[in-house]
């Protein structure tokens, strides 16, 4: 009987680990890419189009920009990195860790001021805000976290940031942000445009155009020890290309300027 | 979110068994050791096996990703036998055990002290061997704490999440409950992030309700 259970409990997890073994994807093994979490629901069905569409089989790593870059930095075996956020590439160049020509700016966001959905606050522009004394803001750190950081930058930018920083609500990551808006702990939060647009919970005040924000761009890069570069080149193109640009500008990215 | 609940619960169960089974033969010598023998460096060996408890697990994941790694002294090490670690299901194992070991180790070792030294003692003036007297005697004895240690450990283990993301990713192969909870929520995924939850919370009422029942039936002292 025990053994019964534990045969089947090996079984499951053997089935359980099925995509890793050699044998299942073939000598080339699968496409490891990494990306920021913040793409999970783009990336994905582009990651199974590609396949279908005859390309290498991708397998994605999702997490924190911040943790993928520790991850490529120590050596894990990533093909292509996809970050969220200009720093955390910054630090796998420095660390040698990516094939030349370097990085290329793959996509571009924008910052939304949004409130809770049928929220009655008038606000059309950021100095508003000014006149909406009550008004809690929700932020991601501004201190560490990317968005945070761009917010801070428009807000400094605009001249409101002395004046909106008491009211500021700090929160771990721009997920969060999001939620504290959702479940209207915060009059007004600070998050992505394709963040205001994943959830019908919250209404949109008014996007930052790009002429007047901060320049919100996803670098992505070939490293140094993929064993399948030019599999990562062609993944990247085709993420740019046609069938990249429809998912992505469906979900409110940009697709950056190629240099 | 790719990857159905089912697969990644299989898989996370399987793996914190996997775990478990790796950490038991380390952590009763270990657990033996700190109850049964005094030796230079003891106090040492105590804090660094407690340490992943109290660390915060990201910190514990730092140091493995860095041992592990192409460039660590291990990974390279093992990248010469063609074994790669980082990124597949052994560092998965590896980080659920280096988890979940410290508290194997606590309830082993408290099931050690709690039994009477004269069996073993007088097992050993019978003529039996250390060995024997160990595998014969003083596990038997202590099988309670080892096994509420165990169950512990694999509580702990199915539950890891920072030291895990960091060595093994959030691969569709990969992925562990604890992941998938963090990857649901961050993509807003709250369906997701719920079910993953209700599972999770399931496998840790069972293993911590065994662990306890062994843990507070009263420890035999003589052979029964």
């Amino acid at each position: 009987m025990r053994f019964k259970w534990l045969a089947a409990i090996v079984g499951l997890t053997l089935s359980g680990c099925q995509g890793v073994d050699e044998a299942d994807v073939g000598a080339e093994g699968p496409l490891v890419v990494s990306v920021a979490a913040s793409l999970t629901s783009v990336m994905e069905p582009l990651a199974a189009s590609y396949r279908r569409s005859g390309g290498a089989l991708v397998e994605l790593n999702f997490a924190a920009s911040s943790v993928l870059a520790a991850q490529i930095v120590n050596g894990a075996p990533v093909d292509l990195f996809i970050s969220a956020d200009r720093f955390q590439m910054e630090r796998v160049v420095a660390a040698g860790r990516v094939a030349d020509p370097g990085p290329v700016d793959l996509l571009s966001n924008r910052l939304a001021f949004v409130a809770p959905a049928g929220s009655m606050l008038a606000v059309a522009a950021p100095a508003d805000l000014l006149e909406v004394a009550a008004a809690r803001i929700a932020i991601a750190d501004p201190s560490a976290v990317p968005a945070g950081v761009y917010a801070r930058a428009y807000l400094k930018a605009e001249g409101l940031w002395n004046l909106l920083a008491p009211r500021l609500f700090p929160t771990q990551n721009v997920r969060a942000a999001l939620a504290t808006v959702e479940a209207g702990d915060a009059d007004v939060g600070i998050v992505y445009d394709t963040d205001a647009r994943s959830t019908s919970r919250v209404t949109t005040l008014f996007v930052v155009p790009a002429s007047r924000g901060p320049q919100i761009t996803y670098p992505a890069a070939v490293l140094t020890d993929s064993a399948m570069a030019a599999d990562a080149r062609r993944f990247l193109d085709y993420l740019s290309g046609e069938a990249g640009r429809r998912v992505f500008e469906a979900a409110g990215f940009g697709l950056a300027e190629r240099h | 979110m790719s990857g159905d609940l089912l697969l990644i619960s299989a898989r996370t169960v399987g793996l914190a068994a996997l775990a478990t089974a790796l950490m038991l033969p380390p952590g009763i010598a270990l657990a033996w050791l700190l109850a049964r023998r005094r030796f230079p460096g003891q106090a040492l060996v105590e804090t660094l096996v407690s340490l992943p408890l109290v660390l915060p697990p990201v910190a514990t994941g730092l140091v493995l990703l860095q041992l592990l790694g192409r460039r660590g002294p291990l990974g390279s090490l093992l990248s010469d036998f063609g074994v790669e670690v980082l990124f597949t299901w052994k560092a998965v194992v590896v980080a659920m055990a280096v988890m979940g070991l410290p508290l194997l180790v606590r309830s082993a070792r408290a099931g050690f002290e709690q039994t009477d030294r004269r069996f073993e003692q007088i097992a050993a003036t019978l003529g039996a061997p250390p060995l024997r007297v160990f595998l014969s005697v003083s596990l038997p004895l202590c099988r309670r704490g080892v096994l509420a240690g165990a169950l512990l450990g694999f509580s702990r283990a199915l539950g890891e999440f920072g030291a895990t993301i960091l060595v093994a990713g959030s691969l569709p192969s990969t992925r562990t409950i604890a992941v998938g909870i963090y990857n649901a929520t961050v993509i807003g995924d709250d369906a997701t992030a719920f079910s993953l939850l209700l599972v999770s919370a399931g496998l840790a009422f069972g293993a911590l309700f065994l662990s306890n029942r062994f843990a507070t039936q009263s420890t035999p002292v003589g052979p029964s």
